[in-house]
């Protein structure tokens, strides 16, 4: 072990500590605040592991199961939802060729591992010492016991003590902190205390716009902001003198780090794991923070930077100060590393008692024993530990024979073996059969319970795919009615077939950004949205404005918005001011009464009323989007516009002149002086403008000077503003690149229809935190509506058309494109820029809307038959009002539940889908190999949407396997923290995942966690290239994260790729 | 005949112990035994009961003793450890009805015989986690010293001796001992039904003697009493084992109520609306922990035991109840007995009612902690969980309905020979309104 303080050079010991926080971090995932909910791989950082051991990694450092409880796995088994031949094949690699005779039966080990997983006899039992609550069984228990007791050797304490310990000393500081040694051997409650800081001060600090009164000094950081407040706190966490420690603390968070770390003497090899710990005790706040870090652009950060050293310098000094009082207190000895080992050394049996004590296993007696003795250390522990031994160890010996007897049992019953014939059998045989049992605990169970479901799932979906590629036709020819392309989802699947069903309509699938990396901003709105996924960058930005015939409206539009966000804000202030809200209560409450009975007495129509309000008062304007790139005139003529504006509004605002008295040239002069460099010469404003409006020389100087601080119109700001708006648009080659490679990513090349619709996806609920988890992964967590219009409007460009001409793709002059979008709630579609169709489509379009209503109703009533609260089969009339109500219902904790259950994700014609039935289980993605001789397009497949699938995938997995680790609990507790996030009740860490709503249905689960089984219609050659040039495909496919299914389309076999490389074909009956 | 009626009463019970050792060899006929003959004694009550002179703290324990009897021999499983204390139920019942019914000096020497066989049975029983205490012996040594003197005396000795063995009965620091150490020594089903039997018998004490009792002396049993009050409170929120945190729990309401009867003067029947509400209370909390016991062991430590409330939802129900009406949350009986005594005898002292108060306010501390601490948590996964058995589950559903018709119906009910003092709270204003 190498003390820290070998090293003395403080900055690289700095440079160096941030590196094992970044390594540290790797067990957290990223948090992405709640209103761009991205959906993800709660174990992410650690894709490089194996599966199985990545959840062995999840389990140690986050307490987070990994699998389903087993006595879920056995009721799939009694449903028949998991076969019993899968059951056997998954557990063949555990099975020993041996047998035992019980009584007149052989029993081989296979039948003993099958009973184990399907009648549950290795679930953990704790035999009690003596009980008296009746069982017929008993006599038989006690007499297998008694027959036992001659092979079943018995435990010996030192023993006992000795693996404890020595387990005890080689987890700390790996898997323990020394807080939570505190925790587990005094009974303290270290790990809490600390987290409830943690806890108070990371959401005061991250808060981004929820809290009213703002935590002082945030811009310093939250390691500095803390140490400023928490040096007036009073003796937090009952810390002696904290005022004066926290006041002496380094000013860097690394050196305060590094001086807990080495107050704590954490060895230097152990260091990385600690770390580790310490943010998986908080994995939620840690991984906003670790989020926050690494988005440097992001507004929030760049106002109030935060990151994980100053989050571990702040909860390890905690830690060190808690620790090293409790182990003085209690123990009498530095709260260090190596005085704690030396404690365990030292003072086995004391330790072993204390332990023991904490965790609930010792008798009431000894329990209060070891209270009155907790203070003290020594001699008096081995009077107890003596009595304990004669008193206590007999009859937890017996107790262990009693419960291995009642195995025995359980195992004759589940292999129909006359009970008493047990007691014939050998004692050498009953000892190897309770061996077998033992060494297949419940804890290895999932991994094998998990194989069983995933093969049942897939033999029946590849059987019904089989089945299809048997008997496809030849693809048709005629042109059909329309051709629409919805998101992969797995909610476009149910729309797309009924849509099928109705016409002959044409579907396809594809990524719901529809291969449109654009950062938009909606009209009104003060923010961008990120359309693309997370895992990608936009370099182009769109905006929505009003269409340029409406220019006479739109300030009567943007005063009438300006006086409901007035109205809103006013209202707002009032109920967060200290005084107002006394007589807000009086004078205004009674009207919060009218939503309140409107939204839970009639949800649907009050959202209608309120809407139709909502219109009559600031109606909607028709816009369109700024798809072409500006000219380089109109750059300059928009910048120079809208810093004309801010001047007029500074002058209003600042000086008090109305409009008619700002002249042009005023205006003019102002913004030159502003944008003048530091150093040049300021360019005169006419004197005679600022006599006409009454201003000195002075306040024009001042004046400018706000413009610039107040108003950030400096030349650096206006050059970047600048920078920012040649992004706008897309140049015409990159429109043609775009909409060439997604009409050839979704197959559709030829044979156009008349309509061409892009149908994004959105989402509408009340009342729902996880309102964007509901929205299009693909586009970050928002709706993806601003795609679908822009590669529409892209596609009906015509110099886009001709040009994609040239490269193969030929456009017939009558197809439109038109822009849609799903709400998945609803299943309602609504389309876009109408008014661009030519007035020759108009019998087209009425059509499509008709089969497109006739679809939505048809999804809505196969959707209704997945809720749990409606039991009858309902009509499409009363499905589509159904859905529409549970849209609008504030007390709705289900108002969609459409994502869960996803399973597949399949890369190929639709032709090996149509028809069938999926069940809303399955990301669909068009592909046809054909037209990807170079194989780029699946490389962007395999690379792009499959990982947004796996999150979704995994989130949901993981989400379901263990909702209060990994998902975020039930919604009924869920408080909004700071606009970012959300607790369970006032107080607790940032939830991760989703709600126990969406992926359970009562105690089961509804979603089926397996893990993603990605279907591809390519030769298994191509594929295996891309495997053999990504890490993140060998993470996935090696490590079993996903499962992959190649059909190959020249020999039309399907195979399954193995984790070790190679491919398997598959023999599908 | 009349005469004849506190030897049926007494006898009865008695019939069915003799019944109980005709079936010794049959736990589970004892068992019965034990509840049909408890059944057949709350029937005899019944029928007699109009025939009974009505004592100033009203008829309510005469119904209350057997249906405790019954409660706390359902609450036990079948065992043959558990024939001798089913059995001495069934004697208790009967000595208890014996000092209920008969005057001096028969009801004197019921009170005498069953401390002496508490006392012989505290002796004898006893194990490592609970080792013989001299102390809550020597307790019913003062009691039965007390019981003794109280007859061979004359007043105010005889009143001052009998209160000492109240306070050994309705337990009163410094003379508790007694009653802490039956309610945790005895075997089987008895401490659950002796929570209630001795409460009852010290009140009906208490009921005669105290109004002969010196003024002088009635200060200090009230002082004695907010002392003890508060002591029973601390105690038992520093109790980590469920059976002494219930019992100085249940010290501390007792104390209370001694506080009421000395202020009052007298014992009312809404006095024993208050002993009886507590006693089965707390029995009822006692029956909980014995199914608890049942399933994981006599010396099982209560922090070991978690999440029930999912595991074990009927049990989780009944023990969330039992706990509210303990800690004298409406509509039950201890909140209707505390009211009814506050409202009827209006407390003396401002300071005195603030105690008792407080007293009364820590229950809901240390028996919700008591009762999260069972019900909530993480679940344990090694534990094996099994809900209520049908015996079970209706013991402590007698205890509930019971303590809810404790709260809900007249006191008229248990005393049809007494007015109702329905006015004296409009009449009078309280003490600490002044």
């Amino acid at each position: 072990m190498e003390p820290l303080d070998h090293v003395t050079d403080i900055e690289s010991r700095r440079m160096e500590l941030r590196g094992v926080v970044r390594l540290a971090g790797e067990v957290i995932a990223q948090y992405w605040p709640m209103r761009t909910f991205v959906h993800h791989n709660p174990l992410h950082s650690i894709e490089y592991l194996p599966f199985e051991e990545a959840v062995k990694r999840g389990k140690r450092f986050m307490g987070g199961n990994g699998y389903l409880p087993s006595h879920l796995y056995r009721e799939y088994l009694k449903a028949g939802r998991i076969l019993s031949t899968h059951l056997d094949d998954a557990v063949k690699p555990r099975v020993v060729d041996k047998h035992v005779t019980l009584g007149s039966h052989t029993v081989a080990h296979s039948s003993v591992l099958r009973a184990c997983l399907a009648e549950g006899l290795c679930s953990p039992a704790m035999e009690p010492l003596d009980d008296q609550l009746d069982d017929p069984d008993k006599p038989l228990i006690n007499a297998l016991a008694h027959k036992l007791e001659r092979v079943l050797l018995p435990f010996s304490l030192d023993d006992r003590i000795r693996k404890v310990v020595d387990e005890n000393q080689s987890a700390l500081c790996r898997w323990l902190t020394l807080s939570h040694w505190c925790d587990d051997t005094l009974g303290t409650q270290i790990v809490q205390q600390i987290n409830e800081q943690m806890i108070k001060w990371c959401g005061a600090f991250l808060d981004e716009g929820h809290a009213t009164w703002v935590m002082p000094g945030r811009e310093k950081g939250l390691y500095e902001a803390w140490k400023a407040m928490a040096s007036h706190e009073w003796s937090p966490c009952g810390i002696k003198d904290s005022c004066r420690k926290i006041a002496r603390l380094p000013d860097h968070p690394e050196d305060a780090l590094l001086e807990s770390l080495d107050a704590l003497g954490i060895p230097s090899e152990l260091l990385q794991d600690y770390l580790s710990l310490q943010l998986t005790a908080l994995p939620g706040w840690a991984g906003f923070i670790k989020w926050r870090g690494e988005e440097r652009d992001y507004p929030w950060q760049q106002a109030f930077p935060v990151g994980l050293v100053k989050f571990l310098a702040i909860r390890l000094w905690y830690a060190r100060e808690l620790v090293h009082q409790v182990c003085k207190d209690h123990l009498d000895i530095d709260g260090r590393y190596e005085a704690v080992m030396a404690y365990m050394r030292d003072y086995p049996e004391e330790y072993y008692l204390r332990r023991q004590r904490v965790a609930g296993r010792l008798p009431a007696l000894y329990a209060e024993e070891v209270d009155r003795l907790s203070h003290r250390k020594g001699q008096s522990w081995n009077n107890i530990l003596t009595r304990y031994r004669t008193e206590v160890i007999p009859r937890l010996q017996a107790a262990v024979r009693r419960g291995a007897a009642r195995r025995l049992l359980a195992l004759a019953h589940s292999l129909n073996i006359d009970a008493n014939a047990l007691a014939e059998s050998a004692p050498a045989d009953l000892k190897q059969v309770v061996d077998w049992m033992e060494a297949f605990p419940e804890s290895d169970h999932g991994p094998v319970w998990l194989k069983a479901l995933e093969a049942g799932y897939q033999e029946q979906l590849l059987g019904h795919l089989h089945a299809r590629t048997e008997n496809t036709a030849s693809s048709e020819t005629a042109r059909p009615y329309s051709q629409s392309v919805y998101c992969i989802d797995v909610r476009s699947e149910p729309f797309r077939r009924h849509l099928e069903s109705v016409g002959p309509h044409e579907t396809y699938g594809f990524a719901g950004f529809f291969a449109a990396f654009i950062r938009y901003r909606a009209w009104g709105k003060e923010h961008d949205t990120e359309q693309f996924p997370v895992i990608m960058r936009a370099k182009n930005e769109v905006r929505e404005i009003p269409r340029s015939y409406l220019d006479h409206k739109v300030s009567l539009h943007a005063a009438r918005a300006k006086w409901v966000h007035a109205g809103h804000t006013l209202l707002h202030d009032l109920k967060e001011n200290v005084v107002t809200p006394y007589v807000m209560v009086e004078s205004l409450g009674w009207f919060y009464g009218l939503p309140i009975f409107g939204k839970t007495l009639i949800p649907a129509l009050y959202q209608r009323w309120t809407a139709w309000l909502r219109r009559l008062f600031v109606p909607s304007l028709a816009t369109t989007l700024t798809i072409d790139k500006l000219a380089p005139g109109e750059t300059a003529e928009m910048l120079e516009a809208e810093q004309q504006a801010v001047i007029r509004e500074a002058l209003h605002e600042q000086l008090g002149l109305r409009s008619f008295r700002i002249t042009p040239a005023l205006v003019e002069g102002l913004r030159q002086r502003a944008l003048t460099l530091e150093g040049d010469p300021e360019p005169p404003i006419p004197a005679e403008e600022i006599e006409r409006v009454g201003l000195t020389p002075e306040t024009i100087d001042a004046f400018v000077e706000t413009l610039r601080r107040q108003y950030d119109l400096t030349a650096r700001s206006a050059s970047r503003h600048k920078e920012r708006l040649t992004r706008t648009g897309f140049t015409l080659e990159e429109q043609v690149l775009t909409v060439d490679t997604a009409l050839r990513m979704m197959g559709l090349t030829k044979n156009f229809a008349r309509l061409v619709l892009f149908c994004a996806h959105g989402s509408t609920s009340d009342n729902n935190p996880y309102e964007s988890a509901l929205d299009c992964g693909a586009c970050g967590g928002n709706e993806g509506k601003p795609n679908a219009r822009a590669l529409a409007m892209m596609a009906n460009n015509p110099k886009v058309r001709e040009r994609i001409a040239k490269l193969g793709i030929t456009i017939p002059s009558d197809t439109h494109f038109l822009a849609g979008q799903m709400d998945t709630t609803t299943d309602t579609i609504q389309l876009f820029d109408l008014e661009d169709a030519p007035p020759t489509h108009r019998a087209d379009m009425a059509r499509l809307q008709e089969d497109l209503k006739e679809a939505s109703a048809l999804t809505s009533q196969e959707r209704c038959a997945r809720f749990p609260d409606i039991q009858q089969v309902v009509t499409e009339t009363e499905a589509e009002a159904q859905v529409r109500r549970r849209s609008v219902d504030w007390s709705q904790v289900r108002p969609e539940w459409g994502l869960s259950n996803n399973t597949s994700f399949l890369i190929g014609r639709r032709e090996l889908t149509k028809g069938l039935d999926l069940g809303g289980r399955v990301f669909l993605h068009s592909y046809d190999y054909r037209e990807d001789p170079s194989n780029r397009l699946l490389e962007v497949l395999l690379t792009a949407p499959q990982v947004v699938a796996q999150w979704i995938n995994m989130e949901h997995y993981f989400s379901a396997v263990d909702n209060e680790v990994y998902g975020s609990g039930s919604k009924i507790y869920h408080n909004v923290v700071g606009r970012l996030g959300i607790m369970s009740g006032p107080w607790s860490d940032l939830r991760l995942g989703l709600a126990r709503q969406t992926v359970m249905s009562g105690e089961g689960a509804y979603h089926e966690p397996m893990r993603l089984l990605t279907i591809i219609e390519a030769p298994r050659a191509r594929i295996e290239k891309l495997i053999a040039r990504h890490d993140v495909l060998q993470h996935f496919y090696h490590n079993e994260w996903v499962h992959l299914v190649a059909l190959d389309p020249e020999e039309r076999k399907w195979y399954r790729y193995r984790p070790d490389g190679t491919w398997h074909p598959i023999v599908i009956p | 005949m009349d005469l004849f009626i506190p030897w049926l009463l007494t006898g009865v019970p008695f019939a069915g112990a003799l019944v109980c050792l005709a079936y010794w060899s049959d736990p589970y006929r004892v068992k019965i035994s034990t509840i049909v003959w408890s059944v057949i004694s709350l029937a005899s009550i019944a029928g007699v009961a109009h025939r009974l002179p009505t004592p100033s703290d009203g008829l309510l324990p005469f119904y209350l003793l057997p249906i405790a009897a019954v409660v706390s021999s359902l609450g036990q499983p079948v065992h043959e450890n558990h024939r001798l204390s089913w059995t001495m139920t069934l004697v208790f019942l009967g000595l208890g009805m014996g000092v209920l019914t008969a005057g001096n000096p028969f009801g004197t020497l019921c009170q005498i015989s069953l401390m002496l066989i508490i006392m012989f049975l505290l002796y004898h029983h006893h194990t490592t986690l609970w080792p013989i205490s001299w102390w809550g012996i020597g307790s019913f040594a003062v009691g039965i010293v007390g019981a003794g003197l109280s007859l061979a005396s004359e007043p105010p000795l005889s009143s001052v001796a009998s209160l000492a063995t109240c306070a050994v009965l309705l337990p009163l620091m410094p003379f508790h001992n007694g009653y802490l150490t039956a309610l945790t020594r005895l075997p089987g089903s008895l401490p659950p039904f002796i929570v209630l039997l001795l409460p009852v018998l010290g009140l009906h004490g208490l009921a005669t003697a105290m109004p002969t009792m010196p003024n002088e002396f009635v200060s200090v049993v009230s002082l004695l009493a907010l002392v003890s009050s508060l002591y029973g409170a601390i105690k038992a929120l520093a109790q980590s084992r469920v059976r002494l945190l219930v019992g100085y729990g249940s010290v501390s309401f007792f104390s209370i109520l001694w506080w009421f009867v000395a202020g009052a003067h007298a014992a009312t029947p809404r006095s024993a609306v208050l002993a009886g509400a507590v006693g089965l209370a707390t029995g009822g909390l006692l029956v909980a922990w014995q199914v608890i016991r049942t399933r994981y062991g006599d010396d099982v430590d209560p922090q070991a035991i978690s999440g029930l409330a999912t595991a074990m939802p009927k049990y989780a129900v009944l023990f969330s109840l039992l706990g509210l009406a303990a800690m004298g949350i409406p509509p039950f009986g201890v909140f209707a007995g505390f009211m009814g005594l506050l409202l009827t005898a209006p407390p003396s002292s401002t300071i005195g009612l603030f105690i008792a108060l407080t007293a009364w306010l820590a229950a809901s501390w240390y028996i919700m902690q008591m009762v999260q601490q069972l019900l909530f948590g993480a679940r344990r996964p090694d534990l094996r969980y099994a809900d209520l058995r049908r015996p079970e589950f209706t013991s402590l559903l007698i205890v509930v309905l019971a303590l809810l018709a404790l709260g809900l119906a007249p006191t008229s009910l248990y005393s049809p020979d007494q007015t109702p003092n329905t006015t004296v709270a409009m009449e009078r204003p309280l003490a600490w309104n002044r």
